[in-house]
C-alpha cells in the first residue's frame, strides 16, 4: 500500500460520492460537502480530487444525464469502487486504532 | 431578452485550459453551478464565480493530458548533436557559412559602434537639452549667404539679460598656442580657451581638483587640463602655483585642474582662463566683429522659433537696421553641432566634425552587407539540404511531424548564427585597433558588453538564424520520406527563389563597389587637382608677437640658407576658410561698400606661390605705394563682381576696413582654390600692409634632402628665437588634412565594399560547389560520352555569369544616378565614365567565374568511375 495515500479533502469526496450512490458528480458532491460538514470547496479542487482518485482507482465513472441547465452536456457521476471501500475501511480502522488506546476523556 | 450564458471568454479560457477528454464534463458542471448560481444570486455574481472557478481550473491544467509520444528534451539534445556533427562531417561548407555570417556580423558591429560614438558627441552634459549654440548667417555684399558659428564678444551678456528665457550663456574664445614660463623653462598650452565663469555651470566638464563655481571667477586664474598639468609639474600639486605668460604680460594662478576633456565633445581645450582678464569697455561694445562662439542655457521649454524671431529686433537695437542686411541669428541645439554642421561655415571650435548623412550611408552599408551575409546562409542552408535528405527521410519514417523537422533545422540555424556571433566578435576584437587608427575615433567593444545591448545584439543574431533558416527548413520539411531515403530527394537543382537572392546579393555587392570606386576618384581627384597655386615643399611655421618683431632678420637669415628658395609670410592660412571684411571702392557715380575675403601678405607672396596674374601686376617691392598697404591684388571673381566684365578692375580706388583714404587695385589674379574644393572660390582680394603681423611664415625649400632643409631653418629659428621651440607643418599636409573627413569615409567604405563582394563570392563559392556536386553524375555520363574538360566547366558556369549579368544589368543604372546626384555637391568633379562600370562588371563577372570554375574543374577532372560507381 506505499505511496497509496488517501488525503483529508479525498476522503471526505470519497465519502460524499459514497453517500450521494447514484446521483454522484462534481456539483452534487459540492453541495453535499457544503450541507454536511460545512465545507465551500472550489469546482476545481473536486475536480481535481475526483479524477485523481479514478486515476488511483478508488472511484470508477459513467457518463449520463444530460440537462438543459448543463448546457446540454452528459454528467460525469461517479461510483466508489471495492478498492474505493477498502481504502475507506482502512482509513477508518487507523483512526479507531487510535482511539482505542486514547485515554479516556471527559467530553462532556 | 438577454439570453443568460456563462461569460464567452470565460468559457473559451476554460477549453484551453481543460483537457479535451475532460473538458465537456467539466464545463457542464462549471456551467451548471453557474445557472445555480444564477437563480440563488445575482447573474454579476454568478458571472464572477463562474470566471474564478474557470482560473481555479488551471490546477487541472495537467489532469488527462494526451501522452507525449517524446520526450522534447532528449530530442534537443539529439538537435544540437546532429548540428555540430553536420559541422564538423563538411568542414568547408560550415566554414563559409559560418565566416560569412561572421565577417558580415563583425562589419554590422564595428559600424553601430563608430555611429554610436558620432552620436554620443557632447552627450555627457546633464543639459544638453536646453544648451544651444549662437550662429549666424552672414550676407555680405559680393559674398553668397553663408551660416557661419561665429558670434560677437557682447551679443551673450546682452542676449540674457533682454530675454528672460535665456537663463545663462557662456562665450568660447580660442588663444593661439600660447608659451608658458615656469620657473624660466618655456612650455607650450597647444589649445587654451577664454571662457566666461559660467561655463563650468553650463558644460559638465570634469573637475579634478578647484570649486567649479568659482575657479574662474578671478580674472588671473587658469585652469589646466589633467595631462598638461602632468607635463608641466609632475607629481607636484599645480594647486596655487604661479605661470607666467609673456604674451600676455601677465601672471596666472592655477586655480583648477579638469579632467581631460573627452574625445567625443566637440570643445576641446587644454587649459582655461577667464574672460574677465579681457573684458574692457571697448570690448564690451564691439558690436560688428565675429571671432568666437557664444552657448546659451535656455529655460525649460523654451520655444526656439519664438525666441529666434525677436532677434531680429535684438540686432536693430543694438547695430542699428542696417545690421539686418548682413546678419541673422539662429540657435543651434547641442545636439545638432556635432553632426549638423557641414554647411556652417567659420566653425573652428568643432572637434572631429562628421555628416550626418555619412553616419546614415554607413548604416546603410552596414545593413546590406549584413543582408547581403544573411542571404548568404540562407542560400547556403537550402543548398545543404539536399545532403540532409536522407537523415530527414529516416525522422518522417520513424513519427516526426512537419513541424518537428521544420523546428530542427530553425534551431540549427539559431545555433549556426550564435556561433557566427561568436566568431564575429572575435573578429571585432581583432580589427578594431585598425579601425580606430583609420577613423581616428575612441571606440571600445565594451559597449557591447552591457546588459542591454548585448541582449539586443542576441536578439539580432537568434532573428537572423531563425528568418534565414526559416526558408530552408519548410523545403526540408516538405521532403517526401520515400523519394528523400531514395537518395534523391534534392529539389535544389534549380531553384529561382535562390538565383534571385544571388542576384540581389551581387547586385548590392555591385553597386557598393561601383559606388566606392568612384566616390575615391572622386576624392584623388580633389586633392591632386591643381589647386591654382604650388603647395609643393612649403614648410609653414606659425609666428607670435615677439617673432614677428625680428621678421625681416628671420626672412633674411632663411634666405641665406643653401637649399632654402624662398620666404614669405601671410596673415591666414591657405587651405582654410578666410576671413572677411567689408570693403570700400569707388565706380564711376559713387563709393560703394561691399565685402569680401582678404590675405595681408608679404609681397613676394604672388612669386612664391607661382600665382598667375591674368591683368595688371603682382605686388612688387619696387612700387612704394605697395608697401604703403595702398595696392591691392582682386581675383577674378572678385574682379567679376566689381566691373562689368572684370577688364576695368584695374586701378580702381578700393581700401577696406572703412578706411577713407582709398588705393588702387593693380592686378588681377587667376582665381586659386584656397579652400575646400566643394566649395566655390569666393572673391577675395590681397595686400600689403605696413601694419601687417603675421600669422605664419611660408619656406620655400629645394627638392632632395628635406631633413637637412628643415635643419637650417631650425638653426636659424633657434638662434633667434631661443625661447621659442621650433615647429612645423607642410602645408600640402595640411591641404590633404581639409579632406580627412572625406579620407576616413572612402577608407571605411572601401573596406565594406571589399567584405561585401567577398562575402557574395563566399556565398557563390558555397552554391557552385552543392549545384556541381548534385550534377555529378550528370557530369560523369557526359564525360563517358566524350565532353571535354573545358566544355563541362562552360556549362556549369555559364548559369551563374547569366545571374552576375543580370545582377549587374540591376545594379548599374540604379549606381549612377545616385552617384550623378552625389557629385552634384562638389564644384569640380569627375564625369562618371562607362569605364568604372566596365571595369566593376567585368570584375565581378570575373570573381564569380573563377569562384565557380574552382567547383567546375573539380566536376569536370573527377573520373567518371568514381562518380558513377555510387548507385
Amino acid at each position: 500500500m506505499k505511496g497509496i495515500h488517501l488525503g483529508e479533502f479525498e476522503e471526505l469526496v470519497l465519502l460524499a460520492v459514497a453517500t450521494l450512490e447514484d446521483n454522484a458528480y462534481a456539483v452534487s458532491i459540492q453541495s453535499e460537502l457544503h450541507e454536511r460538514v460545512d465545507r465551500k470547496a472550489n469546482i476545481s479542487a473536486i475536480h481535481t480530487a475526483l479524477y485523481r482518485m479514478e486515476d488511483k482507482g478508488f472511484l470508477e465513472s459513467t457518463r449520463g444525464g444530460a440537462e438543459a441547465k448543463r448546457g446540454g452536456k452528459n454528467k460525469r457521476l461517479f461510483r466508489v469502487t471495492t478498492y474505493g471501500y477498502n481504502m475507506l475501511k482502512e482509513s477508518k480502522a487507523t483512526r479507531e486504532s487510535f482511539w482505542n488506546v486514547l485515554p479516556q476523556i471527559s467530553t462532556n | 431578452m438577454k439570453e443568460v450564458t456563462p461569460p464567452k471568454l470565460g468559457q473559451k479560457l476554460l477549453k484551453w485550459i481543460i483537457s479535451e477528454e475532460l473538458y465537456d464534463d467539466i464545463d457542464g458542471d462549471l456551467t451548471e453551478v453557474f445557472y445555480n448560481d444564477v437563480s440563488d444570486l445575482s447573474l454579476a455574481a454568478a458571472k464572477r464565480h463562474y470566471l474564478w472557478s474557470v482560473l481555479s481550473s488551471t490546477r487541472n491544467i495537467h489532469l488527462r493530458r494526451k501522452l507525449k509520444f517524446y520526450n522534447p528534451l532528449v530530442m534537443y539534445k539529439n538537435y544540437f548533436k546532429i548540428t555540430f556533427r553536420n559541422i564538423l562531417k563538411y568542414k568547408g561548407y560550415s566554414f563559409i557559412n559560418i565566416f560569412g555570417l561572421a565577417l558580415g556580423m563583425a562589419s554590422c558591429l564595428l559600424i553601430l559602434l563608430f555611429v554610436h560614438n558620432e552620436r554620443s558627441f557632447d552627450g555627457f552634459h546633464e543639459k544638453k537639452s536646453n544648451i544651444y549654440r549662437l550662429d549666424e548667417v552672414q550676407t555680405f555684399g559680393a559674398v553668397s549667404a553663408q551660416k557661419v558659428a561665429l558670434s560677437m564678444y557682447p551679443m551673450g551678456p546682452n542676449l540674457m539679460a533682454d530675454y528672460p528665457q535665456i537663463i545663462d550663456f557662456t562665450r568660447y574664445w580660442t588663444l593661439n598656442r600660447t608659451l608658458l614660463n615656469i620657473d624660466n623653462v618655456s612650455h607650450y598650452l597647444e589649445n587654451p580657451v577664454r571662457v566666461d565663469t559660467s561655463f563650468l555651470r553650463i558644460f559638465d566638464f570634469k573637475l579634478i581638483q578647484g570649486d567649479r563655481d568659482k575657479a574662474l571667477n578671478e580674472s588671473l586664474n587658469i585652469l589646466l587640463s589633467e595631462s598638461n598639468a602632468e607635463r608641466i609639474y609632475g607629481s607636484e600639486n599645480p594647486m596655487g602655483k604661479i605661470i607666467d605668460i609673456p604674451d600676455f604680460g601677465a601672471q596666472f594662478t592655477v586655480a583648477g585642474v579638469f579632467e581631460d576633456v573627452p574625445d567625443n565633445s566637440h570643445l576641446q581645450f587644454d587649459a582655461l582662463v577667464s574672460t574677465l582678464a579681457w573684458d574692457d569697455e571697448q570690448r564690451k561694445n564691439a558690436w560688428g566683429s565675429n571671432y568666437l562662439n557664444t552657448y546659451l542655457e535656455l529655460a525649460n521649454n523654451v520655444d526656439i522659433d519664438a525666441l529666434e524671431s525677436k532677434f531680429n529686433d535684438f540686432l536693430v537695437k543694438f547695430m542699428g537696421e542696417e545690421s539686418l542686411d548682413y546678419y541673422e541669428l539662429f540657435l543651434q541645439p547641442l545636439n545638432e553641432v556635432h553632426l549638423g554642421s557641414m554647411d556652417i561655415t567659420h566653425d573652428y571650435n568643432n572637434h572631429k566634425k562628421f555628416s550626418k548623412a555619412s553616419v546614415d550611408i554607413f548604416l546603410i552599408l552596414a545593413f546590406f552587407v549584413l543582408l547581403i551575409a544573411s542571404i548568404n546562409f540562407m542560400n547556403l542552408s537550402t543548398a545543404r539540404a539536399a545532403t540532409r535528405s536522407r537523415e530527414v527521410g529516416v525522422r518522417k519514417s520513424v513519427g516526426a511531424f512537419k513541424g518537428q523537422i521544420t523546428g530542427q533545422f530553425v534551431i540549427e540555424s539559431i545555433m549556426l548564427a550564435l556561433l557566427a556571433l561568436v566568431v564575429a566578435i572575435g573578429m571585432c576584437y581583432g580589427a578594431i585597433n585598425t579601425l580606430i587608427n583609420i577613423i581616428d575615433r575612441d571606440l571600445s567593444m565594451n559597449l557591447f558588453f552591457e546588459p542591454f545591448n548585448l541582449m539586443l545584439v542576441l536578439v539580432t543574431a537568434v532573428l537572423i538564424g531563425s528568418l534565414s533558416g526559416i526558408y530552408p527548413a519548410f523545403v526540408m520539411s516538405r521532403f517526401n520520406p520515400v523519394t528523400a531515403l531514395k537518395g534523391n530527394g534534392s529539389t535544389g537543382g534549380r531553384s529561382t527563389f535562390r538565383s534571385v537572392l544571388v542576384v540581389f546579393q551581387f547586385a548590392i555587392a555591385i553597386a557598393i563597389i561601383i559606388g566606392t570606386t568612384i566616390a575615391t576618384r572622386q576624392l584623388n581627384f580633389m586633392q591632386n587637382l591643381d589647386l591654382g597655386f604650388d603647395k609643393e615643399l612649403v614648410v609653414s611655421i606659425d609666428m607670435y608677437g615677439d617673432t614677428n618683431e625680428k621678421y625681416d632678420v628671420l626672412r633674411s637669415e632663411l634666405n641665406n640658407q643653401p637649399s632654402i628658395i624662398g620666404v614669405t609670410g601671410t596673415s591666414q592660412k591657405l587651405g582654410n576658410n578666410l576671413h572677411q571684411t567689408s570693403t570700400t571702392y569707388e565706380l564711376d557715380t559713387a563709393r560703394v561698400n561691399g565685402s569680401s575675403s582678404f590675405v595681408i601678405v608679404d609681397s613676394n607672396f604672388f612669386d612664391f606661390y607661382k600665382m598667375e596674374i591674368v591683368e595688371g601686376r603682382a605686388l612688387s617691392k619696387d612700387f612704394a605705394a605697395d608697401g604703403q598697404g595702398r595696392s591691392f591684388i582682386v581675383n577674378e571673381s572678385l574682379a567679376k563682381e566689381l566691373g562689368a566684365d572684370g577688364s576695368d578692375v584695374l586701378g580702381m580706388p578700393f581700401h577696406f576696413g572703412g578706411t577713407d583714404t582709398l588705393g588702387a587695385i593693380v592686378g588681377i589674379v587667376k582665381d586659386f582654390n584656397y579652400n575646400k574644393l566643394n566649395l566655390k572660390v569666393e572673391p577675395l582680394f590681397m595686400s600689403n600692409q605696413p601694419w601687417a603681423s603675421w600669422s605664419e611664415i611660408n619656406v620655400k625649400i629645394k627638392p632632395g634632402n628635406i631633413q637637412a632643409s628643415l635643419e637650417e631653418i631650425e638653426a636659424v629659428w633657434t638662434s633667434l628665437f631661443p625661447q621659442r621651440p621650433f615647429e612645423y607643418e607642410f602645408l600640402d599636409d595640411h591641404i590633404d588634412a581639409m579632406y580627412q573627413s572625406e579620407q576616413q569615409l572612402t577608407q571605411v567604405i572601401s573596406i565594406l565594399s571589399g567584405l561585401s563582394i567577398i562575402i557574395a563570392s563566399l556565398g557563390l563559392f558555397g552554391l557552385a560547389s552543392f549545384t556541381v556536386r548534385q550534377r555529378l553524375k550528370e557530369m560523369g555520363i557526359r564525360k563517358v560520352l566524350g565532353a571535354s574538360v573545358s566544355q563541362i566547366v562552360m556549362l556549369l558556369s555559364k548559369r551563374f555569369t547569366v545571374l552576375v549579368l543580370i545582377a549587374f544589368i540591376v545594379a548599374a543604372p540604379l549606381t549612377y544616378y545616385l552617384m550623378n546626384d552625389w557629385l552634384e555637391g562638389y564644384t569640380y568633379k569627375i564625369t562618371v565614365g562607362v569605364t568604372v562600370f566596365l571595369i566593376v562588371g567585368v570584375g565581378s563577372w570575373l570573381i564569380a567565374l573563377l569562384t565557380v570554375s574552382i567547383q567546375s574543374l573539380r566536376a569536370a577532372k573527377s573520373n567518371p568511375v568514381d562518380t558513377l560507381r555510387i548507385e
